[in-house]
Parts: C-alpha cells; sequence; structure tokens
C-alpha cells in the first residue's frame, strides 16, 4: 500500500513539474484515440441506425422490383406475395421517375413511390414531421429533404406540376439519400435520386400525364429475415426480369457513403498516434538526463528498479488513460454527425467494446512505446552514475565533421546539430513525412472528379459521400498538422536547450546569434527535407491501399508544392525557438555550464 | 601612455546585475587601457567582478554604462551581429572550464574559428596543426576532448583561442581547473605569446599566474583598487618567478 502511496505521490509531482509533457502527451492520445474510435464504430453505427430505422417502419425483409409493367411481371409480383414464406406484403406500387426543382430552383432526379395514405403492415415510412401523404401533396424523404433544404409546408416542382410538401418521413426499404433510386428507369442503372411519396394515385397520374418512367415494386416480409438468400434462390426467373433486393443487401449499400471514411478515420488514427509517440518520446528524451538523476535519488534512498519502472509507467499510462477516456467521450459525442452523413436514418448508437478496447490499447501502446526508453534507462543506470548523469555524450562523426567544413557558417552548424542527436533526426523526418502522406491524402481527394447529385449531375446538390470525406480528411489533416507543428517546436527547442553550451561556444568564436539561430533551424530542416521527399510517394503508396478503382492524382506542381509549403512551414516554425535560444546570454550559459 | 597604441580601453566602465533593492554593481566606474603586446593580470576574490570585467572586454556582455574600445573601434553601441564580428577577429577566449566542442577532436575544436571566420577546409586545417603543433600536441590532434587531461585541453583551448590570429586574448582562470605541472605549461605557452607580441588578459586568483604579467590589476567589489607594472618581469625565468623551478 505504501508503494502504491509513494508511487501515486512521485507521479503527481513530476506531472505538475513537467505540464507541458504531460499536456502533450495527453492531447495526442485524445485525439488519435477518439479518431480510431470513430473510424472503427463507422460499420457497426451505420449498422445499428438501418436496423432501428427498419423496426420503425416496419422495414420489409426483401424489395422486388421490375421495370416492366406487363400483366406477366404484375402476376409475378402478385405470385410472390402468395409464397408460403411471405408472411406480409405491400403492393405491388409504382415507382415514378421524374425531376424535383424546389422554388429556389435547385434541381434533382427523384423517384415517386405511390403509397397508400393509410399505410399497411409492411414499409410503413414514418413521418417524423408534418403528415403522411393525402391527394395533391408529397411526403419527402427526410435525408433527400435536408439534402434540399425543404421542410413540411413548402412547395415543391414534381415534372412541372407543384406539390404541398406536407411530410418528412424516414423508410427503411431504400438506402440513404442519394440511392433510393434501387433499379433505373426500365431495369436499367439509376441515377443519384432523392426519394419523394404520394398517393396511388397521384402517382398514376404523375406517370401518365408525362409519359414518365415506371418500375412496379412489391414489399415482402419473410417468415425467416434471415433466409433471404433461400428465397432468392427459389424465386430466380430466367424469364421475368425481376431484381430483389434484400434488406442485408440495403444495410450494405448504407455504408457506400462511408467508404473512403473509414480507412481516413483508421489510418488517421495510426498516423496520429505515431506522431504523440514521436512528440513525447522527443520531449522524453529531453528530458532523459534529469529523469535519470530522478531515478538515482530515488534508487539511493532504497527504490528498486521495480518501483522506478512503476512510476515511469504509471505517469505516461495514467495521461495516456485520461487522454483515452476523453477521447471516447469525443468519440461518442462526435459519432452520430460522422457515421451518419444523411438524415436519412433515426436512432442513436454508441461505442462497442470493441472499439473502446481497440482505442485503449492504442492509448496503451503510445504510452509504453513513449515510456519505455526512459524507463529502461533509469533502470539500469547504475545509482551512483545515474546521480550524476548528464545528457548523453553525442558520437564523434569525422567524415560529418569534414563535410560540414566545406559549408556556410549557418549549414555547418545545422549538419553537427542534426548529427548530435541522430535519433531525433528520424523522429523529425517522421513527422514531416507523416504530413505530407495527410497533405497528399487531402490534395488526392479534392482532385478527384465529382458528380454531384443535382439534375445531370449538378453540383447544385453537392456529393454528399465527397463534401463527407473530405471534411474528415481536412479534420485529421489539421490534427496531424497540428501535432506535426508541436513536435516541430519540440524537437527545436529541445535541440537548443541540448546544444546551448556548444551554441555558447560557437558565439565566444565569433558566430553572430543570426548564425546560431539559422544554424537551430538548419538542424530540423536538414532531416525534413528527407522526410518531405519520402512523405509524397509514402502518401501516394498508402492511398493506393485503401482506394479502389480508378482515382485521380493531383498535379506534380501541387505535390511539389505541398512538399516546399511544408518545408517552408518547418523553417518558419523553427525561426522562434532558434531565434529565443540564440538570444541567450552567452556568459550565463558558460556560467551555468561550468557550474 | 599612447592611447592610441591601446588594444583595449574602458572608459568608466559599470555593469549591474539584478534589479531595485537586489541591484548589484559588479563593475563599478572602471577605467582600462591594455596596451598592444602587454600581459595584464586582474586579480582579485571571488565575485569581485574579474570576470564579469572579461566578459565585457569580450562583448559576451554589455556595459550598463561607460565606453569599451577594442582596436580603436568603440563596441558597447555595436549590434550583437557587429560584436559576433568583432569577437571573430580580434578576440580569442580561454575559459577556466576549457569549453571544448566535446564532439569534436582536438583539431576540429581548433579550426572551428577559422572556419566561422570564412576560412576554407584546408586553410583552417592547416592553421590548426601550426597551432596545435606551437602547444606541443600534434600528435593528439584526432583525440577528443574527453582522451585529453585537463592541461592538453586547455593548450586546445588555448590554441582555439589564437586560430584567427587575435588583437588580444581574454583568458578567464587559464589554470583554475590545472595541477601544477599543466598549469607550468599553459604559463610557458602564455610567456611565448607574450613574446611574440600577443596581448593578453588574464583573469586570475592565482598569484603565479599573476606574477608572469606585465601588469597586475587588482579588483574588489567590482572596482579596480590597484594597478602595478611589473618592470622587469620579461627578463626573468618563468620557473624562478612561480616557484616551480624549471
Amino acid at each position: 500500500m505504501g508503494s502504491v502511496v509513494l508511487v501515486v505521490r512521485l507521479v503527481l509531482a513530476d506531472v505538475r513539474r513537467h505540464k507541458v509533457q504531460a499536456a502533450m502527451l495527453l492531447l495526442a492520445v485524445t485525439v488519435a484515440t477518439a479518431t480510431m474510435a470513430l473510424g472503427l464504430s463507422l460499420r457497426g453505427v451505420s449498422d445499428a441506425l438501418y436496423a432501428q430505422t427498419r423496426a420503425a417502419t416496419a422495414g420489409p425483409d426483401m424489395v422486388a422490383l421490375s421495370g416492366m409493367t406487363d400483366p406477366d411481371v404484375t402476376a409475378a409480383l402478385a405470385a410472390l406475395a402468395d409464397d408460403p414464406e411471405v408472411v406480409a406484403h405491400h403492393g405491388p406500387y409504382r415507382i415514378v421517375y421524374a425531376d424535383l426543382t424546389t422554388r429556389d430552383s435547385t434541381s434533382s432526379p427523384v423517384v415517386v413511390q405511390g403509397f397508400a395514405e393509410t399505410p399497411g403492415t409492411v414499409n410503413r415510412p414514418l413521418v417524423t414531421s408534418g403528415q403522411w401523404v393525402r391527394s395533391g401533396g408529397t411526403v419527402l424523404e427526410r435525408g433527400f429533404a435536408t439534402a434540399l433544404g425543404v421542410g413540411a409546408g413548402d412547395h415543391v416542382t414534381i415534372a412541372g406540376r407543384s406539390y404541398p410538401v406536407v411530410g418528412i418521413a424516414v423508410t427503411a426499404a431504400t438506402p440513404v439519400y442519394p440511392w433510393a433510386t434501387q433499379i433505373g428507369p426500365y431495369g436499367g442503372p439509376g441515377d443519384y435520386s432523392g426519394l419523394a411519396w404520394m398517393t396511388s394515385s397521384d402517382a398514376r397520374t404523375l406517370a401518365s400525364s408525362h409519359d414518365l418512367p415506371v418500375t412496379l415494386a412489391l414489399d415482402l416480409k419473410l417468415r425467416d429475415p434471415a433466409g433471404t438468400e433461400a428465397f432468392l434462390d427459389a424465386h430466380r426467373s430466367a424469364t421475368l426480369r425481376v431484381n430483389f433486393h434484400t434488406w442485408q443487401f440495403t444495410a450494405k449499400q448504407d455504408l457506400v457513403i462511408l467508404k473512403d471514411s473509414q480507412p481516413i478515420l483508421v489510418v488517421g488514427s495510426w498516423l496520429l498516434g505515431f506522431l504523440a509517440i514521436t512528440g513525447v518520446a522527443a520531449l522524453a528524451a529531453g528530458r532523459a538526463a534529469e529523469q535519470t538523476r530522478r531515478a538515482g535519488l530515488l534508487k539511493a534512498v532504497g527504490a528498486t528498479p521495480g518501483l522506478i519502472a512503476a512510476v515511469l509507467l504509471t505517469e505516461f499510462l495514467a495521461l495516456a488513460l485520461a487522454g483515452d477516456a476523453l477521447g471516447l467521450m469525443i468519440a461518442r459525442e462526435t459519432l452520430p454527425a460522422v457515421a451518419s452523413p444523411t438524415a436519412s436514418r433515426i436512432g442513436a448508437a454508441g461505442l462497442t467494446g470493441g472499439t473502446v478496447a481497440a482505442a485503449t490499447v492504442l492509448a496503451v501502446v503510445v504510452a509504453v512505446l513513449s515510456a519505455l526508453r526512459p524507463t529502461l534507462r533509469a533502470m539500469r543506470t547504475a545509482t551512483v552514475t545515474a546521480l550524476t548523469a548528464t545528457a548523453r555524450q553525442p558520437r564523434h562523426r569525422p567524415w560529418l565533421t569534414a563535410l560540414s567544413a566545406l559549408l556556410p557558417t549557418p549549414l555547418l552548424l545545422g549538419l553537427r546539430l542534426t548529427a548530435r542527436r541522430p535519433g531525433r533526426a528520424v523522429l523529425q523526418a517522421c513527422s514531416t513525412a507523416t504530413t505530407l502522406i495527410a497533405i497528399v491524402a487531402l490534395l488526392t481527394l479534392y482532385a478527384q472528379p465529382e458528380r454531384g447529385y443535382g439534375l445531370d449531375g449538378s453540383s447544385v446538390l453537392p456529393n454528399l459521400r465527397g463534401v463527407h470525406d473530405r471534411r474528415l480528411m481536412v479534420a485529421i489533416t489539421v490534427l496531424l498538422i497540428a501535432l506535426a507543428v508541436v513536435n516541430t517546436l519540440t524537437f527545436t527547442w529541445t535541440t537548443a536547450i541540448e546544444a546551448r553550451a556548444n551554441m555558447a561556444i560557437a558565439r565566444t568564436l565569433g558566430a553572430t546569434p543570426g548564425q546560431i539561430s539559422a544554424g537551430l533551424s538548419v538542424a530540423q530542416l536538414l532531416p525534413a527535407l528527407p522526410g518531405a521527399v519520402i512523405g509524397v510517394p509514402l502518401g501516394l503508396g498508402l492511398l493506393s491501399l485503401f482506394a479502389a478503382g480508378n482515382w485521380e492524382l493531383p498535379s506534380s506542381l501541387w505535390l511539389l508544392g505541398a512538399a516546399l509549403a511544408t518545408l517552408l512551414a518547418t523553417a518558419a516554425l523553427t525561426a522562434l525557438p532558434a531565434h529565443l535560444a540564440a538570444r541567450r546570454p552567452v556568459a550565463q550559459t558558460l556560467s551555468a555550464e561550468t557550474a | 601612455m599612447n592611447v592610441s597604441s591601446a588594444v583595449v580601453r574602458a572608459c568608466a566602465l559599470v555593469k549591474t546585475h539584478g534589479q531595485g533593492q537586489s541591484r548589484v554593481r559588479a563593475v563599478d566606474e572602471v577605467d582600462l587601457e591594455v596596451p598592444q603586446g602587454q600581459m595584464l593580470a586582474v586579480m582579485g576574490p571571488s565575485g569581485c567582478g574579474k570576470s564579469t570585467v572579461l566578459h565585457l572586454l569580450g562583448g559576451l556582455e554589455r556595459p550598463t554604462d561607460g565606453e569599451l574600445w577594442v582596436a580603436g573601434r568603440r563596441i558597447d553601441t555595436l549590434s550583437e551581429r557587429a560584436l559576433a564580428r568583432m569577437r571573430r577577429r580580434s578576440v580569442g577566449f580561454v575559459f577556466q572550464a576549457f569549453h571544448l566542442v566535446e564532439e569534436l577532436s582536438a583539431a576540429e575544436n581548433v579550426e572551428l574559428p577559422a572556419l566561422l571566420a570564412g576560412r576554407s577546409r584546408r586553410q583552417a586545417g592547416r592553421r590548426a596543426s601550426l597551432l596545435l603543433e606551437r602547444v606541443g600536441l600534434a600528435g593528439r590532434a584526432r583525440h577528443l576532448p574527453s582522451q585529453l587531461s585537463g592541461g592538453q585541453r586547455q593548450r586546445v583551448a588555448i590554441a582555439r583561442a589564437l586560430a584567427n590570429d587575435p588583437l588580444v586574448v581574454l583568458a578567464d582562470e587559464p589554470t583554475g581547473n590545472l595541477d601544477t605541472a599543466a598549469t607550468l605549461d599553459v604559463l610557458r605557452i602564455f610567456e611565448d605569446l607574450r613574446s611574440a607580441g600577443q596581448t593578453l588578459v588574464i583573469v586570475t586568483h592565482d598569484e603565479r599566474v599573476a606574477a608572469t604579467a606585465d601588469r597586475l590589476v587588482s579588483m574588489r567589489d567590482g572596482m579596480f583598487v590597484d594597478d602595478t607594472w611589473l618592470a622587469g618581469s620579461r627578463t626573468r625565468g618563468l620557473g624562478g618567478l612561480i616557484g616551480l623551478g624549471e
């Protein structure tokens, strides 16, 4: 018990003394776990929302559709309803393909389903505002109405005729907006469409008055909802063209809008986790000598290596788990918006146990990897050595010293500073590469040609999937850049602090503050350069792993610009800490080092 | 004394530290002229302001008040950049704690000022070899500071201070960390430098070092309290002077 109290006391004291490192670890783990939890939850949430909508709307187990309307097809659909496996049905009903225009002239393809004024037992759309269809009025599907910016009480024009929007509803019989078409006119391919309902007679009038294409549909409720495949096998017809959409297919179709969201979030969380490790590890390395002295002090008063390890690991683990909890809370709050970009589904969903476990594993990995080196060093160093520990002496690199001697002073100083801590240089390179990966992914997303959801692919109704992916990618990129910025500042400051004695000596030998400052900046830029060079192909490679189909690559000019901008930003970011470090009075530094 | 020949000149030099009631005058109205080729020793108890004077003369610290001239150029009004250039050309520092760059070899440490001054690698290397030979460390050129004794490190530091052929070498307790034998080695080098006409300002509280100087200034509480010209010191043997034997 006493050891636990001691560990807690030491951890709290260290956190209080090193608030910046604690805050950095907490924030980095928070964003990484929140992102991972969101990414891993998408499929489950989409399924859960579909299931809840299906339950609330008596969603069919199967929808049979045919682009033909002749008597044979009608008879075949009627025969399906009589199958012993079918316990209830709705229809056949008309689906009319038309155009819809709002008052502000936004136009979109729409499929109009002709329904009874009193809904049946299967496929009863849930009215979320207004009322159900009545003669002369239309009800719009909620995802479609939200995209159009239309509500109950507004008027829309369908196939040239004005209809009042009497209500807004949701259904599980079709996939989320804009995939309401299910099949296109005459059984062909469908376009992005919204969904509207009218009374059966209004739908018939609409179709006949404008000679619009019509599809017949029949909603079926099966005795065994899981037996859709067997039902399909039993009713495949070689002569009649009837398409069957199972509820499982519709649920899967809902995920199409999230197809790229999941890799964006999951890969984003890996990258965020990686940057969290690099940043915290760099900070911890900067404090290594102090940590070792502290460990030596504890050992001197009787602490075992186990207790030393417990103190260090507990500190990192406690902060990481706090970050994990915070990240999971954020993920839970933002989940509905991220997992359901359309308003086509109702219900709520939370994080699953598996997601919470995966995010927590990520947090623990970040904590352990960040704490590993200082912990091992503190445990292994002999007590007396630990008590007088100083920063690890850099290695002598004659070839590099000779090479740098050929360079102008800022490069000479920068190269030698970089060589003092090659591990940190690698971390800086990785940090830059990670940033570039995100920027390349973002540029690639913006480079994709996109078909809007408006009439004839017009972007008057934006492509929700593209918009959603870009929003997520922008958010991930901003978070990654923010962490990379913090890392760059940390690397520069740690380098400056560790090299302050050498820089002060250089000042006594005639180096100007400007040269020192430039040297410190160059020390970060040198590893950032290969990071930027490798980040671009890595970003493209990572995209090729997750991106299906033919992706348009951003122009080489954009990629080059991104790499250059990253390097310029790195130079600018290093300037302030480098400037501050270079301004430190020389005499004061040398006196402090002597003492 | 002919003012124009002064390499270093300070007029009413003041340096204060701290603020309000904790304000301390580390250097208090100091006047000083060091002519070309003179070896000046500044002595005094710890904390009397000796090192601060040296830092002021070398432009590492700025005076609170007064005027400071090096090689006929006023330096207390110079920018940091200009001060750095002045140090590069005109001043060489030797510290008690050596302050060598630990990851560079002896030769690379000595090359450093020349490289900072924009000399080529070859010129800097040649000069470093020459200087290391002069301080008796030609065979230790590739050694890291950690592989050298204290006396050898200080000799490397002296060689480094001479790399750009400075007008004045400012040494702050150069023998403070050395044993007797190493002290003798360093003093021999200073003697050689003085013979060669090098201007030296040495801050020390070691009377043996002070005894080798041309002139001895005593400091107390930030002020010069005595200024003695040690006539004939150039003619005395070093060992006899400092009581070490030769």
